[in-house]
């Protein structure tokens, strides 16, 4: 089997499901363990236990729906993401997958995972989107101040960064174009997959420069709902 | 019920308006204070002046510390725009937790920065009431 085919396959949704599953195992296991060094053992260990259970392909839906519940805890807990835009996709994940699996139909476990493959496309197009409407974004400005004076920059030397904004503006229009037009890439499931590896690599670089780790993670683990999307609508 | 609701709405239908604008951002500042004594304002969790790959490849798989930072920086923000109790002991026991143990009291402040034109000016917003560093300790132990 060649490159092509590998790129040009899609999945099921049974197989969607799998691969989200193991892939938000390790994800959530990453962020508990993160958090246990910090304490909170009455939340996190349940939540390790259920992503090992998860991890193994046991128990059914029943980890996926402890998990949900944990996360419905955490909310609480923290009144609001932990992680901000991080602990809400992995919310968005687990909702989903918990309502894929008591569909009492075939139909309304495509409809829960459509909903999330449609979220992910937002996730990139919306934040496009609302760079290209703001000026500051348009002109440069945006991503300068992001590392002259934003809380985000890993270390005070990144900051340098904002004295190059040549550079900085050709970075700010590829994210934006790359956000703007990845909903595009659907027509194609090659296309697809190479703009899901550029998305991967986006989400690299947010972690390295601006220490966000965790997106990196829970972001991968929403794709397979997309390469199966992709599939059932147009393949 | 009703909060728990209004907590559990953005997740699922998120806006996704990842840095729309770069807003004032903030840092949290802390004095210690013991009798008449106020120490000087000290920027918590101060970031390092240089990161290396490996160490940025680690953080990867690795970032408590961060992550927390990046919580606390979140707490601020709500501190501003909705203020609660909440976010006030939330800052108040994570500045604590990385301090010695000690006597006197911990104070916390949040310095919001922006740019004004070509200048990075400063503005103090919030300003907590002094909380014994000992009660925080033992909260946070």
């Amino acid at each position: 089997m060649s490159v092509l085919d590998v790129l040009q396959q899609g999945l099921t949704a049974a197989q969607a499901m799998g691969w989200m599953q193991v892939l938000l195992s390790f994800a959530i296991a990453q962020q508990s363990l993160e958090h246990l060094a910090r304490g909170d053992r009455m939340i996190f260990v349940p939540r390790l236990i259920l992503c090992v259970v998860m991890g193994l392909g046991v128990g059914g839906a029943w980890p996926v729906w402890g998990l949900w519940g944990i996360s419905l805890a955490m909310l609480w807990r923290y009144q609001g993401p932990y992680n901000g835009g991080s602990d809400k996709m992995t919310m968005l994940i687990l909702s989903c997958l918990s309502l894929a699996h008591i569909a009492p139909t075939p139909f309304w476990q495509e409809m829960a995972l459509s909903y999330l493959a449609v979220q992910l496309v937002l996730s990139y197009f919306v934040s496009g989107w609302v760079k290209l409407v703001n000026p500051e974004w348009r002109r440069g400005e945006a991503l300068c101040d992001v590392f002259r004076f934003s809380a985000y920059p890993v270390s005070e030397g990144l900051r340098r960064l904002a004295d190059q904004p040549r550079f900085l503006f050709v970075m700010g229009w590829a994210v934006i174009l790359f956000e703007l037009v990845f909903p595009l890439s659907l027509l194609d499931p090659v296309a697809l997959k190479l703009a899901l590896l550029c998305a991967a690599g986006f989400h690299f670089s947010n972690a390295c420069f601006f220490g966000l780790n965790r997106f990196f993670w829970i972001w991968l683990c929403a794709y397979p709902a997309l390469i199966w999307f992709q599939d059932r609508i147009f393949g | 019920m009703l909060r728990l609701f209004a907590l559990f709405l953005p997740t699922v239908i998120p806006s996704w308006r990842f840095f729309k604008t770069v807003a004032p951002s903030p840092r949290i500042e802390y004095r210690l204070i013991s009798g008449e004594s106020k120490g000087r304002w000290q920027e918590d969790r101060p970031r390092p002046l240089h990161l290396g790959g490996w160490q940025i490849l680690r953080r990867m798989l690795w970032n408590p510390d961060w992550n927390e930072q990046l919580y606390l920086v979140s707490c601020s923000e709500r501190l501003i725009e909705a203020p609660s109790q909440h976010s006030i002991d939330e800052i108040n026991l994570r500045v604590a937790k990385a301090l010695p143990a000690g006597t006197g009291s911990l104070q916390f402040r949040l310095v919001f920065l922006s740019r004004q034109g070509k200048q990075i000016v400063k503005l103090v917003e919030y300003e907590s009431a002094p909380v014994s560093l000992a009660s925080l300790k033992g909260a946070s132990a």
